[in-house]
Parts: C-alpha cells; sequence; structure tokens
C-alpha cells in the first residue's frame, strides 16, 4: 500500500510540474489529460462491463455545448453571442470568465450525468451488437441536431469566450492544463474507488454472464445505468474543458466528433488493455505520442501509419498492453505462480 | 506490486521522450523566414486545402527565385513549415498551439475555410502573431476586433447577393423567388446570411431554406421541392463537394431553374468533370485569371494562370491565387517595416495598401480586405463541348453575356 501511495505521489508531481518543465507542450497534454479521461470512462462500459458503447462521445458533445453556453449565457444574451455566426463581440471580464468557467464546468458535469440515466433506463436493455449500434446512432443524431439549433450557433459553429488578458502567455495554457489534469485526477480517484468496491464485481458479472448475474438477483440494469452515469460525468467535463481549450465548436467536427473522439477513446483503451484500470491510460499516452509523432514525421501518410498501429495492436497485442504484460510478467501482477504445481498440472494431462 | 515498476519505468521514459523531441525552430533562421500554416491535407475540404497549399508554393518559389525578402539590408527567402490540420477545427487550434509555441513560428499564413480560421485566429491573436489569411471569408472573424489577423478576401457574405440583385434586375426589378440549399457549415452559412440581406433589400421572398450536411453526397429531397416549387433562382453552397453534388443531381434529376448560383464551381473543377452539365452555373469568385490586376512577381492573372498550370497540370482556381497573393502580402509588409518585430510586421500589415496580379489589397480595421470586389462567371460551352469560365458581373470586367433565363433540359 505504501508504495502505491509513493508511485501517486510522484506521477501528482509529475503532473503538476509537467506544465512547467514541458511549457511549449501544454495544450498536448491537456488534451492528453482529456483523452485518459475518455479512455478510462468509456473502460467502465467496454472493459469491465462489456457493452462496448460508441455513445459516450454524446456526453462529452453535450458538456461541450453547456459549460460554453453557460459561460456566456450566465452574463450575456446567448442567442446575441451566436447569432450570424458570432458578428457581436462581448468581451467577459476576468471575473465574470472564470465565474462562468465554474459554473458551465459543474453543469456540464451534472446535466450529462442526468442524461445517461434517461437515456441508459430506455436503451440499456440491449445486448451485444445492438446495443454498440444504438449508441452509434445517438452521437451521429446529436451532431445532426446540435447542426441545425440557432442557439447555440448551428452550423456556424460557436466561438467559446476568449481567456482574458491575466497572468501573461502562458496563463491560458496553464489554466487549462490543470483544469484537465484536476479533472483526470477525480476522474481517476472515483473509478479507483469504485473498483475497489462490490460495483466492478457486478459490471463483471454483467460482462462474463448478464442473465447469471440477474438469476443471482443482481439488479443489472440498476448498475448497468449508474456505471453509465459515472462516465457521462467526467466525459461531460471533459468535454467543457476541451470547448475552452479548443477555443470554437462545431457541431460535429468538434463537440459530438464521434468519428475521431468517439473512435479514438475505444481504440485508446484497447490498444491499452481494456478492463484494467491502468490499462486505459497508458493505451490513451502511447498513443497520443504516436498520432502525434505520425502527424510531425509521416505528414501525408499519416492515416496509413495510424492504421497499421491499429492492426499490429490488433494482431499482436489482442488484449492490449496491460494484457500482453500480464500474460509476460504474471508474477508482477500479483498472480502467484508455484513451479511444482505447474508441472504437476502438465504432467497430468 | 511489481506493477508499479512498470508504471513508473513507463512514466520515465514518457519524459525523457517528451524533452528529446523538443525541436525548436527561430522565426527567422539563417536567411530564411519560417511561416507556419495548419493546412486541410486530408479530411473533407481536402482538395481546396490543396489548392492553398500549392497557392503557397508557388509564391514561395516565386518570390525566392526573384530576391527573396530585404529586411534590414539582408536578403532572405520564405519558408513555410505545414501540418495537417485533417479539416477539423479542434485539430487546427492544437497545430497553432503547437507552430507557435513549439516551433517558434512567428509569422502564420491560414488555413482552408472559414471555420478552420475561427479555431486558428484566437490563438494567434493571444500570441500576438500577425497571420495574413487567404481562406476564411466568414464575417464574423472580422467583427471580433482581431488585431493580427488579415485576410486578403472579401467577406463570405458578398458572395453570392451580387446574383440575387441580377436576377431581381432581370426580373425587370420586381421580387424574385429563391431557392438555397447551404451547408452547414461556416461559411456556407455566411453566404446564407448574404443571401438574406439580398432578399430583404430586394423584397424577395425565400420559398425554400434548406440545410444541406457536411459530408454532402446527395441533395436530392431539395431539388424535388424545387422541381415542384419552381423558383427564380437557385443557390447552393456547400464548398467543393456541393458544387459537384449540385451539378451532379441537377442533371440527372434535369431540374429547370431560370437562375443557378454557386460557389466553388472553379475548385471544383465543374467545366471540366462536368462539361456540358454544368453550363450557365453562374458561380461567385474572389477572383478570375481575366481580370486586369497586375504585379512584378506573377505579371497579369492570365500569366499566374499559365505558370500554375504549368507546374500543377490544372487551371488555378480563386483559392490558389488568393494563397499566392498572401505571401505576396506578406513580403510587403516585411520590407516595409524593415524588422522582424511582431509588432511592428503587424503594423506594416495594418497599413497595407498594394496590387496584386490577384486584386488590391487594403484592409480595413476588422482586417478584411476592402477593396476588391467578388466577380461572378458563369460555365459557358461550345458546341464541341468544350466549357470556360466567363466574368459575366461586375460590368468592368465582363468578358460575357450573361445567359439567363437558363434553357430547359429538355431544348438543350
Amino acid at each position: 500500500m505504501n508504495k502505491n501511495l509513493i508511485l501517486y505521489a510522484i506521477i501528482l508531481v509529475f503532473g503538476l510540474a509537467a506544465p512547467f518543465i514541458f511549457p511549449a507542450f501544454k495544450v498536448q497534454l491537456s488534451i492528453l489529460c482529456v483523452l485518459i479521461i475518455l479512455a478510462v470512462t468509456w473502460n467502465i462500459q467496454g472493459g469491465e462491463m462489456g457493452y462496448n458503447s460508441f455513445g459516450n462521445i454524446l456526453f462529452y458533445g453535450l458538456g461541450m455545448y453547456l459549460c460554453a453556453s453557460v459561460q456566456v449565457g450566465m452574463f450575456f444574451p446567448l442567442a446575441e453571442w451566436t447569432e450570424s455566426g458570432g458578428e457581436k463581440t462581448f468581451v467577459h471580464t476576468p471575473l465574470q470568465f472564470f465565474q462562468g468557467m465554474a459554473v458551465g464546468l459543474i453543469v456540464a458535469a451534472v446535466v450529462p450525468t442526468i442524461v445517461a440515466g434517461l437515456i441508459g433506463y430506455s436503451i440499456l436493455g440491449l445486448r451485444g451488437h445492438y446495443f454498440a449500434i444504438c449508441t452509434l446512432g445517438l452521437g451521429v443524431a446529436a451532431g445532426e441536431i446540435s447542426g441545425g439549433i440557432e442557439i447555440i450557433g448551428a452550423g456556424q459553429g460557436f466561438t467559446t469566450p476568449p481567456f482574458p488578458n491575466v497572468g501573461g502567455l502562458e496563463a491560458r495554457g496553464e489554466f487549462f492544463y490543470f483544469c484537465s489534469f484536476f479533472a483526470l485526477v477525480l476522474a481517476f480517484i472515483t473509478i479507483r474507488a469504485i473498483y475497489s468496491t462490490r460495483f466492478k464485481l457486478i459490471l463483471n458479472a454483467i460482462r462474463d454472464n448478464e442473465d447469471k448475474a440477474e438469476a443471482m438477483g443482481i439488479e443489472t440494469m440498476k448498475y448497468k445505468i449508474i456505471g453509465w452515469m459515472v462516465s457521462a460525468f467526467f466525459c461531460g467535463l471533459a468535454g467543457g474543458i476541451m470547448g475552452g481549450l479548443v477555443g470554437y465548436i462545431d457541431s460535429t467536427d468538434v463537440a459530438f466528433d464521434g468519428r475521431e473522439m468517439g473512435v479514438f477513446m475505444v481504440l485508446m483503451a484497447i490498444l491499452g488493455g481494456k478492463g484494467t484500470l491502468w490499462g486505459p491510460i497508458i493505451g490513451a499516452t502511447v498513443f497520443h505520442i504516436f498520432k502525434e509523432g505520425f502527424w510531425t514525421f509521416f505528414l501525408g501518410w499519416q492515416y496509413v501509419a495510424l492504421g497499421v498501429l491499429i492492426v499490429v495492436i490488433v494482431i499482436y497485442f489482442p488484449e492490449g498492453i496491460m494484457g500482453w504484460l500480464r500474460e509476460k510478467y504474471p508474477e508482477r501482477f500479483g498472480e502467484v505462480i508455484d513451479e511444482a504445481d505447474r508441472k504437476a498440472q502438465v504432467e497430468l494431462k | 506490486m511489481k506493477i508499479n515498476k512498470i508504471i513508473l519505468s513507463f512514466i520515465s521514459a514518457l519524459a525523457i521522450l517528451i524533452s528529446t523531441s523538443v525541436v525548436s525552430f527561430a522565426k527567422v533562421v539563417g536567411d530564411k523566414i519560417v511561416l507556419g500554416a495548419a493546412i486541410s491535407l486530408t479530411g473533407k475540404y481536402s482538395s481546396n486545402g490543396v489548392h492553398t497549399q500549392n497557392g503557397y508554393n508557388l509564391a514561395v518559389e516565386r518570390i525566392n527565385s526573384m530576391g527573396g525578402v530585404k529586411v534590414g539590408g539582408k536578403t532572405y527567402k520564405f519558408d513555410i513549415i505545414y501540418y495537417d490540420d485533417e479539416s477539423n477545427p479542434k485539430r487546427a487550434a492544437q497545430l497553432a498551439e503547437r507552430l507557435i509555441s513549439q516551433d517558434g513560428v512567428e509569422f502564420m499564413l491560414g488555413p482552408y475555410s472559414s471555420g478552420l480560421t475561427k479555431a486558428i485566429a484566437p490563438v494567434t491573436e493571444k500570441y500576438g502573431v500577425p497571420m495574413v489569411e487567404a481562406n476564411g471569408a466568414s464575417r464574423s472573424l472580422f467583427t471580433k476586433g482581431y488585431k493580427y489577423l488579415f485576410a486578403v478576401l472579401a467577406p463570405a457574405n458578398l458572395y453570392l447577393d451580387v446574383a440575387i440583385e441580377t436576377a431581381v434586375e432581370l426580373n425587370g426589378g420586381k421580387p424574385v423567388r429563391i431557392a438555397q440549399a447551404f451547408e452547414q457549415d461556416a461559411f456556407s452559412q455566411d453566404v446564407r446570411l448574404g443571401i438574406l440581406d439580398a432578399a430583404k433589400r430586394t423584397g424577395s421572398e425565400i420559398i425554400i431554406d434548406d440545410k444541406l450536411p457536411k459530408e454532402l453526397n446527395d441533395m436530392a429531397a431539395t431539388l424535388v421541392k424545387v422541381k415542384q416549387m419552381k423558383p427564380d433562382v437557385l443557390v447552393v453552397s456547400g464548398h467543393t463537394k456541393g458544387a459537384l453534388t449540385a451539378i451532379r443531381q441537377i442533371a440527372e434529376m434535369k431540374v429547370d431553374v431560370p437562375m443557378l448560383a454557386m460557389t466553388h464551381c472553379d475548385a471544383a473543377k465543374l467545366s471540366k468533370q462536368h462539361g456540358k452539365n454544368s453550363q450557365y452555373a453562374l458561380c461567385a469568385s474572389q477572383w478570375h485569371k481575366s481580370l486586369t490586376y497586375k504585379d512584378k512577381f506573377f505579371g497579369t492573372g492570365m500569366k499566374y494562370a499559365k505558370d500554375f498550370e504549368k507546374k500543377f497540370k490544372y487551371d488555378p482556381p480563386y483559392q490558389s491565387a488568393e494563397s499566392s497573393a498572401a505571401l505576396l502580402v506578406f513580403k510587403d509588409a516585411f520590407e516595409r517595416a524593415n524588422s522582424f518585430d511582431k509588432k511592428k510586421v503587424r503594423d506594416a500589415l495594418a497599413a497595407t495598401n498594394m496590387q496584386t496580379f490577384y486584386g488590391n489589397i487594403k484592409f480595413a480595421e476588422g482586417g478584411q480586405n476592402v477593396d476588391k470586389p467578388m466577380v461572378l462567371f458563369q460555365v459557358m460551352c461550345d458546341d464541341s463541348g468544350k466549357c470556360e469560365n466567363k466574368v459575366v458581373a461586375p460590368l468592368k470586367w465582363a468578358s460575357a453575356k450573361l445567359i439567363h433565363p437558363i434553357p430547359k433540359w429538355s431544348e438543350r
């Protein structure tokens, strides 16, 4: 346990110091935090519960629009802000900006959670491919619908309030980095806490055999919905932060970006090893680094390189990085193998 | 818990990787002025992204071969760092940040499309990095009070309102009935606003007002309505795909409409791809090769078109021309500022007043070019089926007379 604490302390210190050690990479690091949040929360459904959700992007996009709308709407008429693609300009004072952001982030986290509860109640009865396809539709529909709502900018997009002129050039990057880093820490602590309870075992039971779990008296529906609500909470939060970081929200390309973010979150969890706590974190980090590298060094071929990476993952690491490590070094994962016992078993065969 | 060791070594490996990958360029390396640009090389704007990049490259080559940029008695050459923004605003904002804070770029060229420019402008503004952009026409870009954004093109709402006015004029001054379909993106929606204004001004009625999806491959639903309701003008805007889809389906469904006004005809190479089917389409353009502007680097528009064609094997659309013009503006501003100080260059840019082969360039307070009107051309075909874009408005540059109304499909 002590060793664990040391590890977490080191990571925490590293996370807090990162924007000062790598000042030029603040934006990438912020995005990395957001990616990790998305991967870790996707893992609750896809990894632990065995429900491949493509719909988590819905909560991310919802959070993004909500946070920006609240931030603007608290102080200025939102309809005028977005009218004609945002022709009129209102300027937030620093206090207004941060107040708006704080309230906006709370709304961005809470509302998607409620939405997840409602939607979950109606569609979590679907299983397997049916659930996956249904959630895929959710994200696409949300993108198209939001592209038609005038008050949030419709097809023109929504320019989020510019960062106020305080604290010099670096302030904006640092602010959003710490926002995303703290959201990540919060997500990690919450999910770790959840995973140490019976809740995780129930999720695993649902994954392994839902009918049996039900037969044993577990109210699977309740746990499925709660699981999804937890994911939605953090996806919404991540979306809210990302909206402020990017500065411009577009319905299908930034907010309900199922084609990229929606797929990446699945990919990252699988790359790292779904169904583990650290897998999605490692997966997201590796993925982000590879992606940035490909986009720099293989310009024009980046998608080919990414495709090759995915193929390699699927063929050689079907269980992800953590799964592969676990197979290779089981003893490091606390799995004790008694050599004599193993031999005895082999001989029996 | 040996797993800790794995995670720890992983983190340290990550730290080493990041710290070794910090490569910093200066804005001016040796005799090179390094400009940064995020361009859509993949994704839905990839064809226009390439037009933009070709325009930039041609101008860089030309300026460098004709003596480069003289600042402080020394000659410098242009160089551009490109990244692919995947036609995605999120990516574009991230790349702008990266160009400025990691690559140390201090002068930027714009991306393709209004949406991406909207995403990049806050970043360049924050760092006080002057950006000359050639492909972000949305009106809202110029009302935000950006000080470091300069656009060599006319705002999007001016693209097609001339077409409406022309239609009204040809209708004997009486209001017309307009059908319109626009892609759901910043640029097309701005063109729509321009049409709404023009309709209001002329008292015209909008009878169909459709939104088209971003992945634009089908607009049959709109065209069915057009067939039924018989408007006087059909306006379509949706970048290259919008132009191609509209022409393809109008020909397939034999939709008769007296006037068809569009954007991006030249970028979509309509006259080449669809030949006679694209005949009579009226197109808004920032530039046409037959215009009579001149400069010492490219000569006239005709000469530019020839040089461009020689290098890239296709006729330059206006997206390329305006992109080339952006470099000319930068060169001019550097030389007048006689410095690489961002603030000084910005002030020099603001004071720009020059003629290029692409048109006159003079920036208003908001950064938009106010000295260059839009032109309208019409696709015209001869009997052998060879089609060409001919300027029909404004009259000053018109090389042909507008054909109106468009003959019915049954009579073609």
